[in-house]
């Protein structure tokens, strides 16, 4: 009798304690879009009743701010990330998997060793790199350095592993080229880890901030996160639109984690075998 | 054949990579001992690698408990354990600027937090997050808290469902309870894990740089949260231009970082023997 009423009483403590962590997490989100309503000074103070500037803010945002163009442009940034790079590091991670060579594993090694470089140590040499190549303030410096990712290869590698090696033997055996093997037989049957590494790209993507902030200097072609900290910056701030804003760059993600959850997870955790 | 697609492959592969690999040979014309003498005396420099370090030491460890005991009381309940997943997940889907933006509202002098800490009698006089050197840093910690703690738990989550549930059977029978359980069976079986995570959120911290520059404000109050990448990329583009200095200092971050790699390394493959 004593142990089962403690035993419920440590259940509802772990419930308390679990509800608790969970408001914390949920909490910003939530402000968020009270945000959005809300009069700069009200956002300023941490009104959580919300207010009716919904409509004036949303206008200041697109007015003022240039939502459209920031959004638009992370979108063509990120999409062109995604279905380039996918297929190029699934092209590589492919030939590193199913091919044989001598100098395989040795290469393979040395991206996994630039994997651990970190951000910063690439960005300076990089910027020279784009700058001679007169890319500087363009998309393309965003998305080219992004497309080849060490940890991509590394994941669908591992994923390449469980492909039966026989499949493609016999469909050799039947004509079928290289390329049509790829794109036809394997790519198909993986579909969900092709979607994970596209999660992945378009998450770093969207969400990436050190690398165009150095690149872009034109107004009309930077991105969310980059037009957000330059909002902050300026003398005076439009908090109502800044929150819209930052509700814009962050909406699209949570969605497609809700939508996508376990894709998402596995994209996100990649190289740890469950 | 097989040759064939593998020159197919490879140069795809190689021309892309370029990209990373180029940089090696300019770097070279950059470093020279000037630089070098010039680091040794820059204490700003040290100063920030210490904000690193300071940062590591203690937001590091409260986070992997924390998400330790998230995952282990996750594996406990039986109703809504997808959801609460899917919630403490939420936080790390999302833009480090928007969120940094987002904190640094909530963490206002006259702001939300501060607002409902007094409201609940917890503090008499406002706290200035923002603004006190001290607190700032505390507030750098508990946004990157906040952001990471769950996805560190989902590996845990996966890592606790790998244990085999005999033995927890078998120690039940011998009468450990369940704090022994956790502290002496759970966490050494989840050693690499654990290991992973730390070594994961080093090399992270290292790097952290987003969150200075806007949630505390370039690296405010007074250099207070200044971190050693943040601080080499203001050398390099935000200060004085000086791509040499800034690509020497990013030298250092390297060798930090690889050391703990190494280390990384040589702990698992002990184990794995």
């Amino acid at each position: 009798m004593k142990v089962a009423r403690r035993f419920s009483v440590s259940r509802v403590m772990i419930g308390i304690f679990l509800t608790l962590v969970a408001i914390v997490s949920l909490f910003p989100f939530f402000w968020m879009l009270i945000g959005t309503t809300l009069n700069p000074n009200a956002v300023v103070s941490g009104s959580v009743i919300p207010g009716k500037e919904f409509a004036l803010n949303w206008s200041k945002a697109v007015k003022n701010y240039n939502l459209p163009v920031y959004f638009l442009n992370s979108l063509k940034i990120a999409v062109l990330t995604v279905l380039l790079g996918v297929l190029a590091n699934s092209l590589a991670a492919f030939g590193f998997e199913k091919y044989r060579s001598k100098a395989r594993e040795k290469v393979f090694s040395v991206f996994m060793l630039s994997l651990m470089m970190p951000q910063i140590a690439l960005v300076i040499p990089l910027f020279k790199l784009m700058s001679s190549m007169k890319l500087l303030n363009t998309h393309a410096a965003i998305i080219l350095p992004a497309l080849m990712s060490p940890f991509i290869i590394f994941f669908m590698r591992q994923n390449f592993q469980m492909f039966p090696t026989e499949i493609m033997e016999a469909a050799r055996i039947d004509g079928a080229g290289e390329m049509y093997i790829f794109f036809r037989i394997v790519a198909p049957s993986m579909k969900a880890s092709f979607v994970s590494a596209g999660i992945y790209m378009f998450l770093s993507q969207w969400n990436s901030y050190l690398w165009p902030l150095m690149t872009i200097l034109s107004e009309e072609k930077k991105t969310l996160p980059i037009a957000i900290s330059s909002m902050m910056k300026a003398y005076t701030i439009e908090y109502g639109a800044v929150m819209i804003i930052v509700c814009i760059s962050i909406i699209p993600v949570i969605v497609l984690y809700l939508a996508m959850q376990k894709e998402f997870v596995s994209g996100l955790l990649g190289s740890v075998k469950g | 054949m097989i040759l064939y697609a593998v020159f197919n492959v490879y140069p795809i592969l190689s021309s892309l990579n370029m990209v990373t690999r180029k940089w090696q040979g300019m770097r070279s014309t950059f470093v020279g001992l000037g630089n070098f003498a010039r680091m040794l005396k820059d204490t700003i420099f040290w100063r920030s690698l210490g904000h690193n370090f300071l940062i590591m030491g203690i937001q590091i460890p409260v986070m992997i408990m924390l998400a330790l005991i998230l995952a282990a009381l996750l594996n406990e309940v039986k109703h809504g354990r997808g959801p609460l997943r899917t919630i403490f997940f939420l936080p790390c889907v999302t833009s480090l600027v928007a969120y940094s933006v987002l904190f640094r509202m909530l963490f206002q002098t006259n702001g939300l937090l501060n607002n409902l800490l007094i409201r609940l009698d917890l503090i008499q006089s406002p706290i200035g997050w923002l603004n006190d050197p001290n607190w700032a840093k505390a507030t750098i910690m508990i946004a990157l808290t906040w952001r990471w703690t769950g996805y560190n738990m989902v590996f845990f989550i996966v890592g606790m469902q790998n244990i085999n549930n005999e033995i927890y059977e078998a120690a039940e029978v011998d009468g450990a309870s369940r704090m022994q359980q956790f502290f002496r069976m759970t966490i050494p079986l989840l050693r690499p894990v654990i290991l992973f995570s730390v070594v994961t959120s080093i090399t992270g911290t290292m790097q952290l740089l987003d969150e200075p520059n806007v949630l505390t404000w370039e690296g405010g109050p007074a250099n207070a949260t200044m971190t050693a990448a943040l601080y080499i990329y203001r050398q390099a583009f935000v200060l004085n231009s000086d791509f040499g200095y800034a690509a020497t200092l990013s030298y250092i971050v390297v060798l930090i970082t690889a050391g703990f790699a190494f280390v990384q390394m040589r702990l698992l493959g002990r184990r794995d023997q």
